[in-house]
């Protein structure tokens, strides 16, 4: 692509709302105060797995201050879940009836005139509870007898899901080497600075307003349309800036739910701000999962054949489980050209905290594994990492059979930017490792899990009589960016200024719909509804000023820098603004409208477009203490036209350091099904400190379903960081570690194996000389 | 060799390969079929989970072969 036909896709813009957040004066959810507004709080389950045999609210009810107390009793009795075609998959009631599966479960919720006087009123419902015998791991959860958590699920089985193509078993017959290895990913917090918050006020008309921070107000929409049994037009929802969603603010929350049913109840603004210990507690996370991994190769380093069985934690509801369950087998064919794969995975209910999506969808797990395992094949073989990469690595037109097919991929690109890296960086001081991870993702889901009949992303464009444009999208920035990259793709398009466009985000009565911030999609999937409603808008701009300019009909015309010229002959032009009102003259006095949508069709099971890359980490290894420092990051990301450059790396890095703490030092550490570090002192998230040099290497290519060529570069960017990290330490000093995450303690444990089985080695060589 | 799904007649070149498209599809109609011929559908899928090898599907694996021989 020549970068020089572009006027802003490209350039290096600093985010719309940066001097908002820069200064502070952006307004999240979490900052807002309505008049007359109540704050609420939700009383949670102390039980891993419990029976509610009476709930007693009298004494909360006759704190002063307390308005109203409700249980599940007061609620419809309905079962919140995304998979609206499955019933059975939509499983959790939010405001339990009968029954306690998680220890933070909630079971009543209130409101009042102050929030200390509505965190007193909690301690004060007498809730009596039936103990029932609780399972904390998937492998127990599935033996004969273990405790039923769902009435009618058997042996707590929530989801099979299985990939296969080409014939495994024979492929292995034909294998020179074949590694078997079993690994552990463990769980993580989102971890955002804004925790779940709302406030909900229902009207006299029966109309209900709520902001939210959340990645997807059409979804929360819908589906409290559901629990609440209003039409979704009776119900808007608006989301002002957003702290952070990670996949945690995708589906419909406690604070959403239990905001709405007070405010209904009473007539009044309500407000729930969920706690850090709640937000810990009773928001979702990354799934963990048990790997079993089968590789088969031939000695020059071709693989064969792969067979994979995970065993994922569901914990005690399906949530967005069931693709995490999905994707992490798909991914764990990528980045290879597999010819005979195939996949088994089990997700399994526990009296844990449910698991769902989490940046990158059950691909950083999938990654974790598969890209240690091929590191271990190509030592069994004696091939350099990156070569055995290469010679496997996916290819442009490369087709999955029945999932996907891959358009666009600088795989072999991205291979040679890494290796040259790594040469160019020379001989590592000693307990020094690099260690390489080849990834790629989806630019977007094709899951309809909501059954919409609606496009998936839409847009309009609105130009007025000033020549100002109004652009709106359902599309939802979360931190990611995605106001900056859709307002540039408009401005290209429409050949205007950034300045010149306002954009209308994050108001479902006014904005069309959009799924939201998953799955790396706003790029790819808004970006093309955007593009599609500018150029629609320009269109029109482009007929009345054929009556300016009357070109020869093989000559096209352009809008730059307010001027509508030939495209050949830029002398050749008339005001964009006298256009424009002519134009909206030629309306009956209507302004210009452009809608565009976009809808994947024809692109697989998975995704529209796939972005890969592969990742070098360099780390230290303290011998004495088992300490990994991170030293250097260096990431080659082919993300095909890089829309914004300063957004691409602000991806990067954010990514790597959230896999980096996934990795080393994120632990979710339960007693019981209760999560104990459930604060920012004892759950260990990296630091500044701990943040090393990071490079990005441009690798670059075009993807046809992409805006400008445009594809993913977002989540996707947690996924090698985990593996890069495990094959470094093992470069550096010599030890696998095979269960996440990889704490001092692990490698110091691993370190004094290694020491003793080289002791005795030693010893036996001795003995057999002598 | 083509061998059919009892269920919905889908064919596939061998009876591990049924096996694995009526755990994978799982429906009811599936599902049951798997339980009327005397095992449980949901053994069978966590015996393929928790041990090692491939008892589950390929105890279903002979069942659909002797009832494929017997149709």
């Amino acid at each position: 692509m020549n970068n020089d036909k572009h006027t802003v896709v490209g350039k290096r813009i600093p985010n719309v709302d940066g001097y908002e957040k820069v200064t502070g004066s952006a307004k999240y959810t979490i900052d807002m105060v309505l008049p007359n507004m109540l704050h609420g709080k939700i009383l949670r389950s102390p039980h891993p797995h419990a029976r509610i045999v009476r709930i007693d609210t009298r004494r909360a009810e006759q704190l002063p201050g307390v308005k109203i107390v409700l249980t599940g009793k007061d609620t419809l009795g309905r079962k919140n879940g995304i998979w609206r075609s499955y019933r059975e998959l939509c499983d959790e009631e939010i405001l339990c009836r009968d029954k306690v599966r998680y220890v933070g479960d909630a079971v009543a919720t209130l409101a009042a005139t102050q929030e200390d006087i509505a965190e007193e009123a909690l301690s004060l419902i007498d809730v009596e509870y039936e103990i029932l015998p609780a399972v904390f791991n998937p492998l127990d959860a599935m033996k004969e007898g273990a405790p039923e958590i769902h009435d009618g699920c058997e042996r707590n089985m929530n989801v099979y899901r299985q990939i296969e193509w080409g014939d495994v078993e024979e492929a292995f017959e034909d294998c020179d080497h074949i590694r078997e290895d079993t690994f552990y990913c463990s769980s993580q917090a989102h971890a955002c600075l804004e925790t779940h918050c709302a406030i909900a006020s229902f009207s006299h008309d029966r109309k209900l307003t709520l902001w939210t921070s959340s990645q997807s107000p059409y979804y929360t929409q819908v589906l409290l349309s559901d629990m609440l049994g209003l039409r979704e037009g009776d119900i808007k929802v608006l989301k002002p800036h957003t702290g952070g969603g990670f996949g945690g603010k995708l589906s419909l929350d406690s604070a959403q739910y239990c905001t709405s049913l007070l405010s209904m109840k009473l007539m009044r603004p309500v407000k729930i701000v969920l706690s850090r210990a709640e937000e810990f507690a009773a928001t979702k996370r990354r799934t963990p999962i048990h790997y079993q991994l089968k590789l088969g190769a031939k000695r020059d380093g071709t693989l064969l054949a792969k067979k994979v069985r995970a065993i994922t934690e569901g914990g005690a509801y399906t949530a967005l489980g069931g693709t995490a369950l999905y994707l992490t087998g798909f991914f764990s064919s990528f980045p290879y050209k597999y010819p005979n794969f195939q996949y088994d995975g089990f997700r399994v209910y526990t009296n844990n905290e449910a698991t769902s999506a989490c940046r990158g969808f059950g691909a950083p797990q999938a990654n974790f594994v598969s890209e240690s395992q091929v590191d271990m094949m190509a030592e069994d073989l004696g091939i350099d990492p990156v070569e055995i990469r290469r010679k496997n690595g996916m290819t442009p037109h490369h087709e999955i059979p029945d999932q996907a097919v891959i358009q666009s991929c600088g795989l072999q690109q991205c291979l040679d930017a890494i290796k040259k890296y790594i040469r160019k960086r020379g001989e590592l001081p000693p307990n020094h490792g690099i260690g390489v991870s080849a990834y790629g993702f989806m630019s977007g889901g094709i899951f309809n899990w909501i059954d919409t009949p609606y496009a998936f992303s839409a847009a309009m464009v609105k130009i007025n009589v000033d020549g100002k444009v109004d652009l709106f999208t359902g599309a939802t920035d979360v931190g990611q960016g995605s106001n900056t990259t859709l307002t540039m793709i408009c401005a290209e398009e429409l050949g205007v200024h950034l300045e010149d466009i306002t954009l209308h985000v994050g108001d479902t009565s006014v904005c069309p719909v959009d799924l939201g911030a998953w799955g790396s999609r706003q790029t790819l999937m808004s970006g093309n509804a955007v593009k599609m409603a500018a150029a629609e808008a320009k269109r029109q701009l482009l007929e009345v000023a054929c009556y300016y300019l009357k070109p020869n009909i093989v000559y096209d015309l352009n809008i730059k820098d307010h001027w509508i010229h030939f495209t050949e002959r830029p002398y050749r032009r008339v005001s964009y603004f006298d256009v424009v009102k002519d134009a909206i003259r030629g309306k009956e006095g209507n302004p210009i409208l452009g809608y565009g949508h976009y809808t994947p069709h024809g692109k697989g099971m998975v995704s529209p477009a796939y972005s890969f890359g592969v990742q070098a980490v360099e780390v230290k290894v303290d011998t004495e203490t088992g300490q990994v420092d991170l030293v250097h990051i260096t990431t080659a990301h082919e993300c095909g036209k890089v829309i914004n450059p300063i957004g691409l790396e602000g991806q990067v890095e954010g990514a790597s350091i959230m896999a980096a703490g996934w990795t080393l030092t994120e632990d979710m550490q339960t007693r019981d099904g209760k999560i104990i570090n459930d604060n920012f002192r004892d759950y260990k998230l990296l630091l500044a400190e701990d943040v090393p040099k990071m490079t990005l290497l441009e690798v670059d290519t075009y993807e046809p379903e992409g805006p400008y060529g445009a594809k993913e570069a977002g989540e996707g960017l947690t996924i090698p960081t985990g593996a890069a990290i495990a094959n470094a330490i093992y470069n550096a000093v010599g030890v696998r570690i095979k269960d996440m995450p990889i704490t001092p303690e692990k490698v110091l444990r691993a370190l004094e194996k290694k020491a003793a089985e080289e002791k005795d080695s030693e010893q036996f060589v001795a003995a057999a000389s002598a | 060799m083509e061998v059919k799904c009892p269920v919905c007649n889908k064919q596939r070149n061998s009876s591990m390969k049924i096996a694995r498209h009526i755990f994978g599809t799982g429906d009811k109609s599936h599902r049951g079929w798997v339980n009327s011929q005397g095992v449980s559908f949901t053994d069978l899928l966590i015996a393929q989970a928790m041990e090692a090898g491939n008892r589950g599907f390929t105890t279903l694996a002979e069942i659909i072969e002797r009832v494929q021989e017997t149709a």
